[in-house]
């Protein structure tokens, strides 16, 4: 990384598992910037830009408490990947597209089997290309079910419940989905006949870029008790779905920050930079980006499950037996790029908070009335996808992410290399057969897809979680073994 | 460094997304090297030969937002009905309006290579500079 896109401001150390930005570094920020990571990864961290990111989120009126990043932190555009801000709305808390990102309701789900690795051993390169023929991948891949504009508002409206009821799932999926697949407060009106158009035969379609489904098998269970109670048991098969809200969430983001643009100057609000353009939550504008959100975040949780759906169909192909037989329940399914209204004690009172995830995953502790009943005893899974050759995780929210995170955990193991410097890092290489000597049976539609993706390209996603672990935010239950990926 | 006075493109490295970064001697210049720098993000984009017109004509205040918006359409026009810039007719850039009339073509996916879905054209970092001999357009795609 060039010495000028290093970040040189302060960085000082809270504890073993935390960093301070203080506020005094640079004017116009209202609370200080919090780093999650431990002496290993904020060496990496603070070798990009990132943290002048958390910096400046540290500006946006309203702010609660800190500009908080999670250890997976790494340079986005506007907000950092991986950060997390709570505004307060009757402080002049405002709205920021870019805290949510491009891909809103970005996220992941875990599917269990009561398949062990054996038994998918020597099926597994027949799985994989099953599956990679059955769910739709890679740039400009269109869905295998259509859906016209009328279908896609009521899509957006109801959820995954909408999608379910017309046969892609089952009744438990909704259960075990991050608000039952659907945000209250959707208004698919507000959305762009463009949105739709990119939309219309998207739901459905994995994507590229970091975006997968993989095969997993349980390696590792640290927490007996919670992973029986997610139906995690060592040695049997899992499969993880990562994706979004595809091209109609881009565009949903894409005509809020247009729309948004000069709206920061109507309410006297100056930013560091053009990628943080907000609104109050309380206004017009607000208002309707939170509208749109919602719509295309309802319209990802039911593109996840429509691929859930396909992903039962391969394994019924391949193993000749339904996917009610082979145990293939929901865990969950978690969104990491969103914005939620959500009540958090502040200073002894509590208030309802905007609070915006890039990138960070919901961790509600045991307890909070937001979780179904079935985890209501042990706490929300927080789903932690590492990379392609190691090792992904489960984990489980505790107390201490409602006390210091606004209920938040990390997203994933964080981009240590860039794209191009992970292609120049392959040159020789043959990323394909690299997995599969280690037991990785990979097929990815772009040509560069494995190469940008190679295990390298991310952290070690053990360090990731250890912090969290270690600062009382979300505890490890189990580690998953990627045994066969698709990329798009 | 690539010669200003001719238009060029280079792709660069950002860390989860990707940068381009564009020269020509004129505003007008970098329309075209700037698409062909969005599509070499997606890919090697080969495209038929059927063609359309594209009429795309902005007002604002801010010379880079204008490029990142017709790079945007750019990026509408490949994802929602398959087609990419085959040729500019006209092209009129000023600080306050960009005007182009151009013709796409539909790519043709058999003889393209995709590499990776651009998910838009980001407002950070997003720069048109005079440089010595022209100007360079600097901007971040969304991966």
């Amino acid at each position: 990384m060039p010495s000028e896109q290093k970040y040189t401001g302060p960085m000082e150390r809270i504890d073993a598992n935390r960093w301070r930005i203080p506020k005094s570094y640079k004017p116009g920020m209202l609370v200080d910037g919090i780093i999650y990571a431990d002496d290993r990864l904020i060496e990496a961290i603070t070798s990009d830009k990132s943290p002048e990111q958390v910096a400046n989120v540290a500006c946006l009126p309203g702010i609660v408490r800190a500009s908080l990043a999670m250890p997976d932190i790494h340079w986005g555009y506007g907000f950092c990947i991986g950060g997390v801000a709570a505004t307060d709305p009757e402080q002049g808390g405002v709205i920021s597209p870019g805290g949510v990102g491009y891909d809103i309701n970005c996220g992941v789900r875990l599917i269990r089997t009561n398949l062990v690795y054996k038994d998918v051993r020597d099926e597994i390169g027949k799985l994989v290309n099953t599956l990679f023929d059955t769910v739709p991948c890679g740039v400009g891949k269109g869905g295998v079910i259509k859906f016209s504009k009328a279908d896609l508002r009521k899509l957006m409206n109801d959820g995954s419940a909408y999608v379910v009821k017309r046969g892609y799932g089952w009744d438990s999926d909704v259960e075990a989905t991050e608000a039952h697949g659907r945000i209250d407060g959707a208004d698919p009106e507000t959305l762009s006949d463009t949105a739709l158009d990119r939309g219309k035969d998207q739901c459905g379609t994995l994507g590229s870029g970091n975006h997968f489904l993989e095969v997993q098998v349980v390696e590792k269970v640290d927490d007996p008790k919670v992973a029986a109670a997610m139906g995690l048991i060592e040695g049997n098969i899992t499969v993880m779905i990562h994706s979004g809200s595809r091209g109609l969430g881009y565009q949903v983001c894409e005509d809020a920050l247009k729309e948004l643009q000069h709206v920061p100057g109507k309410y006297g609000i100056s930013l560091p930079d053009k990628q943080l353009v907000c609104a109050p939550v309380h206004s017009y504008e607000g208002q309707k980006y939170l509208k749109a959100m919602r719509a295309a975040a309802n319209f990802a949780w039911c593109n996840r499950q429509i691929m859930t759906h396909l992903a039962r169909e391969a394994f019924h192909d391949v193993f000749g037996v339904p996917a009610e037989r082979l145990g293939m329940n929901l865990v969950y399914d978690v969104a990491h790029n969103i914005a939620k209204m959500e009540p958090y004690d502040v200073d002894g009172k509590t208030c309802q908070l905007c609070v915006h995830r890039k990138g960070a995953t919901r961790a509600f502790p045991a307890g909070h009335p937001e979780l179904p009943e079935r985890y209501r005893h042990i706490g929300q899974p927080v789903l932690v996808p590492g990379d392609m050759g190691r090792a992904s995780y489960v984990l489980v929210g505790l107390q201490g992410s409602m006390e210091q995170t606004f209920g938040s955990s990390c997203h994933g193991a964080g981009r240590r290399m860039s794209r191009g410097a992970a292609i120049r890092a392959s040159k020789g290489r043959n990323i394909k057969r690299e997995l599969a000597e280690r037991g990785i049976v990979a097929r990815a539609r772009g040509r560069t897809g494995l190469e940008e993706e190679q295990p390298d390209a991310y952290k070690d996603v053990v360090q990731v979680v250890d912090v969290l672990h270690n600062a009382g935010i979300s505890r490890r239950v189990a580690k998953l073994r990627p045994v066969g990926v698709i990329k798009g | 460094m690539i010669n200003a006075m001719e238009p060029s493109y280079e792709l660069f490295d950002h860390t989860a997304d990707m940068g381009v970064r564009v020269w020509a001697e004129t505003l007008s210049g970098l329309i075209k090297p700037a698409a062909e720098g969005l599509y070499a993000t997606i890919g090697e984009l080969a495209a038929g030969v059927d063609a359309t017109h594209l009429h795309f004509d902005q007002s604002g205040e801010d010379r880079a937002v204008l490029l990142r918006d017709f790079l945007s359409h750019l990026l509408l026009l490949f994802e929602r009905d398959h087609r990419r810039l085959t040729d500019l007719d006209d092209v009129v850039f000023s600080d306050c309006r960009l005007m182009v009339d151009a013709a796409t073509g539909l790519v043709d996916a058999e003889r393209s290579v995709f590499h990776r879905e651009v998910k838009a054209v980001t407002y950070h970092e997003l720069e048109i500079r005079e440089i010595a001999g022209g100007f360079e357009a600097t901007f971040i795609v969304d991966i």
